[in-house]
């Protein structure tokens, strides 16, 4: 080969170098940093569809934040919460992230609520280069994201994907229980949807016919007409792509048609409402889920005082959203710790995907990002209610 | 105060009676036309909210302002003109087109609903169009190869002449003042054409109407479709504004929505779905102003009338305690509707030409002047 020739060669390669990495570029705000504060902001649902969630994430949220104040900040600064009420209208979502971005001057948004209020608010907060750390909301729009744009480098997520979570519980349950005749009652909205896609996937993979599909819509009571054709059609366990109040009522169908089946329901019926609630009507329900729920009489250490700052600080019991919250804001706080005392948007940006490793106190799986992975985990539980309490059935669990 | 004789039939149908009027709306507009580029974004994104919402609010008042036909279902409506959008977006047809094929594609599909729907009155009609919006809110979620059902369907920023629209640019605030502005003045051009004249003669009294020689069923199930199309096309702007759509935002809540912006604003003249768009639409973002800045201000003009420091710290976390409760929002937005019906049926805007015929006529104003004449054909008095 001849010198020019080479010489050609290394021009065009060192051409090539020097213009791949200008176009991964991410942008991220330095906004919000001051020499004692750092500005987060969230949007919640406070009175809309889903407040049994937005109020109880925003409580454990402002525990953390002052827990993490009255220690001292980060790095000396204190954090400060901007909480906006979205109502879970994405109209109002939008334009309170632009509110807090605008006014506020946020630095990151942290724990928003809602699919549809979350993902029409995303780009207003891309294009400002404002990371959106951990929302409240399992679809796979909050961590999948295209290399080839840099902005959506800026999503996070540690909640535990309806998909994923569904696909390990209905494998461990196959596998262990030997079922044939695997069924499904969902909700008739994204989230159901989710579920529904994990269920049809690990069915499929485990190369078994669901026996039975059914759904329902939002908000009605009355499951009589499913569970009666779930029953007639043979299943031998049904999963419930279900939230609290259905999955009392699917179940309660169920024992007055004198059917003896297996439920196994996806991770939002994972909460202390179900059990409290349902009484006996859930006794025997396994759920897949992310951590274990505390009990305030079996709790131990921080739990246990956890638990009793909850109660003394906003009059009720903590249950499992409360917990998420306040993961949401620990898990900033660690990451915003980890970038060092002079923080910018790019060090937090660095440090989320250091692959450092965070381990909340509730004994959850640890949180762990990469450059290419911005999902915390996928690890599920198996949970069973016995005595009108979540047990822990089986950890560790992937599909 | 101003007399205006009319001595021909021109200047009864005139879109501006007065001078005046050009100078207020001349005033108007260059502050519109200058406000994406002074105004903060979280503003002009209000506004551009407040543009759709007039749009829809105007197309809606087509229908139940002028032609007496209530409608709980004009969400389904804005659905139908984003989903069009968002579905012919995905094979590259350009804007002009699908803003169009949305808007037409909405038109008939209220045509079709305004055939049922000629049988129907009152609260059967309201029912009816409940309805109507249940079937288009199953479709959408079921009928997943077009809509992707229940995950919802992202939608792509604007092209538009080989340059991409974002929706937070100066050119999609105009891009949606300019639909406003055509659709007032359709429909104040509508509104002097004898297809206007038989809207509002079937809302007084459709028997005399009828008796008058209007086709009741043609200039409804007309009524119906325009009002529909305006909402298609105000539909395509939504869906870019958010850029992304699903099913669960275009429910009831939404309709009653559309249904306030009229009821506030004043449901006789398109001003009314101007004011009762900027109320719905700016009230939300007002109440957080009012929750992060007044206790502040409560605490200082507690300090000037002599509270102490501890004191005025107390009365401002009192007062952010109190304006930061959860449901606040929902409770002052109830209480205002409920004083607007009670005490104003003729919405915002009839406020404001009650106070201008009073200082116009002081001190002879008369509140009779307002009064609604309607003298009701015995068989239409139980609808």
């Amino acid at each position: 080969m001849s010198k020019s020739f080479k010489a050609l060669g290394l021009a065009v390669g060192a051409l090539a170098l020097t213009h791949l990495p200008a176009a991964a570029q991410t942008k991220v705000t330095n906004e919000g940093i001051s020499a004692t504060e750092i500005v987060i902001g969230t949007h919640q649902d406070l009175s809309g569809p889903i407040k049994v969630w937005g109020v109880p994430v925003s409580n454990g949220m402002k525990m953390a934040v002052e827990e993490i104040n009255a220690a001292g900040g980060i790095h000396g600064r204190k954090i400060k919460l901007i909480l906006e009420d979205s109502g879970y209208d994405p109209k109002r979502a939008v334009l309170a992230s632009q509110k807090m971005i605008e006014r506020d001057k946020i630095f990151a948004m942290v724990g928003p609520m809602g699919s549809p209020t979350v993902l029409a608010s995303q780009d207003v907060l891309f294009d400002a280069g404002v990371l959106q750390l951990f929302p409240l909301t399992a679809a796979e729009f909050t961590f999948k994201f295209d290399p080839a744009k840099p902005q959506e480098r800026l999503k996070f997520n540690n909640l535990l994907p309806y998909v994923e979570s569904t696909r390990a519980a209905v494998k461990y349950m196959i596998e262990t229980k030997n079922f044939k005749k695997p069924c499904i009652l969902h909700q008739d909205d994204e989230y159901g949807k989710n579920v529904l896609d994990g269920f049809t996937q690990q069915v499929a993979a485990m190369k078994l016919t669901p026996a039975s599909v059914t759904s329902y819509k939002r908000g009605v009571s009355d499951f009589s007409a499913q569970v009666a054709k779930m029953k007639a059609d043979g299943c031998d366990m049904v999963l419930l792509g279900t939230v609290i109040r259905e999955t009392i009522g699917a179940m309660g169908e169920a024992k007055k048609l004198g059917w003896d089946v297996t439920f196994l329901g996806a991770t939002p019926t994972n909460v202390l409402e179900v059990p409290a609630l349902g009484k006996e009507t859930v006794e025997g329900l396994y759920a897949a889920s992310g951590f274990e729920i505390p009990y305030e009489d079996t709790a131990k250490g921080k739990v246990k005082d956890w638990l009793a700052n909850y109660k003394k600080m906003f009059g009720t019991d903590a249950n499992t959203q409360a917990i998420i919250g306040y993961n949401t804001v620990t898990t900033f706080a660690h990451y915003a710790n980890k970038a060092g005392k002079d923080l910018t948007g790019q060090k937090m940006l660095d440090a989320l995907e250091s692959g450092d490793k965070f381990q909340d106190i509730f004994n959850s799986p640890p949180t762990v990002f990469s450059k290419t992975n911005h999902l915390a985990t996928t690890v599920t539980q198996v949970q069973q209610v016995k005595n009108g309490r979540w047990v822990l059935v089986k950890e560790g669990l992937m599909f | 105060m101003r007399f205006m004789f009319k001595t021909d039939y021109e200047d009864d149908i005139k879109l501006f009676p007065h001078g005046g009027y050009i100078v207020t709306y001349g005033i108007l507009l260059a502050f519109l036309a200058v406000a994406p580029f002074v105004l903060s974004s979280y503003l002009v994104s209000q506004m551009v909210f407040v543009f759709i919402y007039a749009t829809v609010g105007v197309g809606l008042m087509i229908l139940t302002g002028f032609t007496g036909q209530a409608s709980l279902g004009h969400a389904a409506f804005l659905a139908i003109g984003a989903y069009t959008a968002a579905y012919l977006q995905q094979y590259n047809v350009p804007f002009p087109v699908y803003f169009l094929v949305a808007g037409v594609l909405t038109g008939v599909v209220g045509a079709m609903v305004g055939f049922p729907a000629l049988r129907l009155q009152g609260i059967y009609l309201v029912i009816a169009t409940i309805s109507f919006a249940f079937i288009i809110e199953e479709i959408l979620a079921r009928w997943e190869s077009v809509t992707h059902g229940n995950e919802g369907m992202r939608v792509k920023a604007l092209q538009f002449l080989g340059t991409t629209v974002s929706r937070d640019s100066p050119s999609f605030y105009f891009l949606c003042l300019a639909v406003l502005a055509l659709t007032i003045v359709g429909t104040l051009n509508l509104l002097r054409s004898p297809t206007g004249r038989a809207f509002v003669a079937i809302r007084d009294s459709e028997t005399a109407a009828r008796s008058m020689g209007v086709n009741v069923s043609l200039y409804k199930v007309k009524s119906f479709a325009i009002s529909a199309a305006i909402t298609g096309f105000a539909g395509v702007l939504f869906a870019h504004k958010l850029s992304f759509i699903s099913p669960e935002m275009f429910t009831l809540q939404l309709s009653i929505e559309f249904i306030i912006v009229i009821l506030i604003g004043g449901a006789f003249s398109p001003h009314g779905a101007v004011l009762g768009a900027i109320f719905i639409v700016m009230i939300d973002p007002f109440l957080t102003y009012l929750k992060d800045d007044v206790p502040g201000m409560i605490a200082a003009v507690a300090a000037a009338f002599g509270a102490g420091a501890e004191m005025a710290a107390k009365i401002q976390s009192n007062v952010a305690a109190f304006a930061s409760a959860n449901g606040l929002k929902g409770a002052i937005y109830g209480v205002i509707i409920v004083l607007f019906v009670l005490f104003e049926p003729l919405g915002l805007y009839g406020r404001w030409l009650k106070i201008k015929l009073f200082f116009q006529l002081f001190p002879l104003y008369k509140r009779a002047t307002f009064k609604r004449q309607k003298i009701y054909v015995k068989s239409e008095r139980n609808r």
